[in-house]
């Protein structure tokens, strides 16, 4: 059976480093240091200021990527807008929940409003004037993977063009809420967002696609897991350029890169982008657009696999291929 | 194209069971009433299930304190929907869930002692956030191939069963559980108090006077099955989910526009999907929340589509209370019931119709249609609007 390809035609990411609206960024990023912070870019270039006065991180972020990607394309509507989201917009749900626990009568209704999960979805539909299906997929960890697949259905069925993308918000609770419950993260929690439009043909600049996404949620043995994904992509272990990954706990990065160099794999090339991005449940993301970003400045480069174990329980596995020129 | 449904699950406000729920509506009797579970001495009006969290916990066998009100009614209704079925190796199983509020009614617990610097218990966060409810359904049914779950407001349910649907056309699955849940927490209804349009009053949708939507809680799932699955199982098939869109209306964030845009292109599209004139259309079971806007908006788009010929129509909100992410699980659930038994429900507490556009839902029970197609809407925050269609054929 000939399977699909799904190009990435556009991608945009803010994060902790210089991401956006610089390709080739993979060149020059460097791991986290303690006090690192978000690179963002002047809001103001894509968000009207009365409205970007009201809007949190969460949501600043990711209009601006859902804005630079149509530019990136030319792209006036995409066919869908689908987002993925593990914790949807924490700052206002924390600032709503807050309110009513502590103010008596009337409460303003803004943090309410934005405390939604698609909020997000929703805001960009509005920034763009888009009407088609919109959509937001939350399922922790792989919340992005999910909304990847839905994109991926959609241009099976006959759509063009699909703004996928994922985003999730740290609160400072959150550094609480780890310690308190015994987590110990190998790198900083933080914020980010990483939105694509994904086609079903390649532009003239197109470098890679995205060749099979598959968002696992209780993998028996993620050695087999990752073989039988290898396998009905034909492809074998060797053949894997880079093997990007994530794992919560430092323990479990030695695990992960036993289990690639045992299959056959070079130890040297497993990289964990955490270390890049730092930690939020949809980081998957940031590695798809860094896979992305690494075809573009190294054409010898053919397959990337993205292995998502950021939750032990749940296990993404995305394989982005080069497209030839 | 349909695809088959061949199992049904419900819990809301007016019962349980199915059975509890279809008796209901059968006597027109409202489950909307003074809180009795979420809290004690409140006079506000809402949609609760009858069955506190212990008893719930009791009914699915379930020990540990830090499981969600919305995963207990979401499992109390998915193993409602999934009754005797038996997982196989053989075939791809599924599970798709909605909610908003995912586990709020423990996290403002939470965050309630939290302030207060009394103990808070941080493990009760373990069921926040929206994936958690449905992968502890999943994991209580062993459900395994695809877990997921949709947010995106007052439409999610709809939203989890066209997802569903789509994968089973596409040959990804065999069978997947779809569906919503929501438990009632403070959080929304000071939300939807903060919006002030929440009603002291019973709410009364499509009526003139209406002035908003009464909060319920609850959880409805549907199992769907394709061709192998049904070979496997010998279920019966007891309708169609035959058409289904899903568009954003690019308005406002959480009123609808006046001319109900998103609405009546999700309605247009999804009949289109379903090959059905609009004279197919028996019966719509409306969004109907009660809200001035709302409502206005809705039959704008029923009139768009329908144009003088608008079906037979009500909102059950007035039943259940609005459940969130959970009610269009819950209605699909009514609709499926309506072709099954040929029954059209009525819209309680209406007097007078909207004046700008004169439309008169059904205020009776009506018992002597042949129920064939069902349209069921669901529109939510985020300009975000889904249409389902239900028939009684492929």
């Amino acid at each position: 059976m000939e399977k699909s390809v799904y190009y990435i035609s556009a991608a945009s990411t803010i994060s902790h480093q210089p991401t956006f609206g610089n390709a080739g960024f993979s060149k020059s990023i460097c791991a986290l240091e303690a006090d690192s912070s978000l690179i963002t870019p002047d809001f103001k270039a894509f968000i009207d200021a009365g409205l970007l006065r009201r809007m949190s991180k969460i949501l600043r972020m990711s209009v601006a990527c859902a804005k630079d990607c149509l530019a990136q394309s030319h792209l006036e509507q995409p066919d869908a807008i689908i987002v993925g989201t593990g914790l949807g917009c924490l700052h206002d749900t924390e600032k709503f929940l807050n309110t009513s626990l502590t103010v008596e009568g009337l409460l303003p209704p803004t943090s309410f409003i934005q405390s939604t999960h698609n909020t997000m979805a929703g805001q960009i539909s509005l920034s763009i004037s888009n009407h088609g299906y919109n959509m937001t997929h939350t399922q922790n960890t792989l919340s992005f993977e999910h909304a990847l697949l839905d994109a991926m259905m959609l241009l099976d069925d006959g759509e063009a063009s699909i703004l996928v993308g994922a985003a999730d918000e740290y609160i400072e609770i959150l550094t609480e809420i780890a310690g308190e419950l015994n987590v110990r993260p190998a790198r900083q929690l933080t914020s980010a967002a990483s939105f694509f439009i994904v086609s079903n043909a390649p532009e003239s600049d197109t470098v890679a696609c995205v060749k099979d996404c598959w968002p696992i949620a209780f993998p028996e043995s993620k050695t087999s897991a990752i073989n039988d994904f290898l396998q009905r992509n034909e492809l074998n272990a060797a053949e894997v350029d880079y093997v990007l990954f994530a794992s919560l706990l430092p323990e479990q990065s030695g695990e992960l890169v036993d289990l690639f160099t045992s299959a056959g794999m070079s130890g040297e090339r497993c990289i964990d982008y955490l270390a890049f991005s730092g930690i939020y449940p949809t980081a998957a993301a940031f590695g798809m657009h860094y896979a992305a970003d690494l075809m573009r400045t190294d054409r010898s480069i053919r397959n990337i696999l993205i292995v998502n174990a950021l939750r032990s329980e749940n296990l993404g596995l995305t394989l982005i291929q080069s497209v030839e020129a | 194209m349909g695809v088959r449904i061949t199992g049904i699950g419900v819990v809301s406000a007016i019962g349980l069971t199915v059975e509890e729920n279809l008796r209901a509506l059968k006597e027109g009797k409202s489950g909307i009433g003074k809180m009795a579970f979420l809290k004690e001495n409140s006079e506000l009006l809402v949609g609760e299930a009858k069955i506190s969290n212990e008893d719930l916990k009791a009914a699915l066998h379930i020990g540990t304190r830090y499981v969600s009100r919305t995963s207990l009614l979401g499992l109390l209704a998915a193993r409602e929907a999934w009754g005797k079925n038996r997982l196989s190796k053989s075939l791809r199983t599924g599970i798709i869930s909605a909610t908003s509020v995912g586990g709020m009614d423990r996290s403002e617990h939470f965050y309630k002692d939290y302030l207060a610097k009394e103990n808070p218990d941080f493990r009760l966060l373990k069921t926040h956030d929206s994936g958690s409810t449905t992968e502890r359904i999943a994991a209580e049914l062993g459900i395994k191939d695809y877990v997921n779950t949709l947010s995106t407001a007052c439409s999610s349910g709809a939203n989890a069963i066209m997802l569903g649907a789509r994968l089973l056309l596409q040959n990804r699955l065999d069978r997947v559980l779809v569906g919503g849940s929501d438990a009632l927490a403070s959080f929304t209804i000071d939300g939807f108090r903060s919006l002030m349009i929440y009603d002291d009053q019973w709410c009364r949708p499509f009526d003139e006077s209406r002035s908003g939507l009464n909060l319920g809680e609850g959880a409805g799932f549907l199992l769907l099955e394709n061709e192998k699955s049904i070979e496997f199982s010998g279920n019966a098939t007891i309708a169609y989910l035959s058409g289904w869109a899903n568009a954003a209306d690019a308005y406002h964030q959480t009123a609808s526009s006046p001319e109900g845009k998103g609405a009546t292109l999700a309605i247009a599209q999804a009949l289109k999907k379903s090959g059905l004139n609009t004279s197919g259309i028996t019966y719509v079971n409306a969004h109907g929340t009660g809200t001035k806007n709302n409502d206005l908006s809705e039959s704008v788009a029923l009139k768009n589509v329908f144009a003088d010929q608008v079906p037979a129509f009500s909102s059950t909100k007035a039943f259940t209370g609005h459940t969130l992410a959970a009610a269009g699980a819950i209605e699909a659930v009514f609709s499926v019931l309506s072709i099954q038994n040929n029954l059209i429900y009525p819209n309680l507490n209406f007097k007078n119709s909207i004046e700008e556009t004169g439309l008169e839902p059904v205020t009776t029970l009506q018992t002597d249609r042949e129920v064939r197609a069902v349209l069921s809407n669901s529109f939510g925050f985020g300009g975000n609007n889904s249409s389902l269609v239900f028939s009684d054929r492929a």
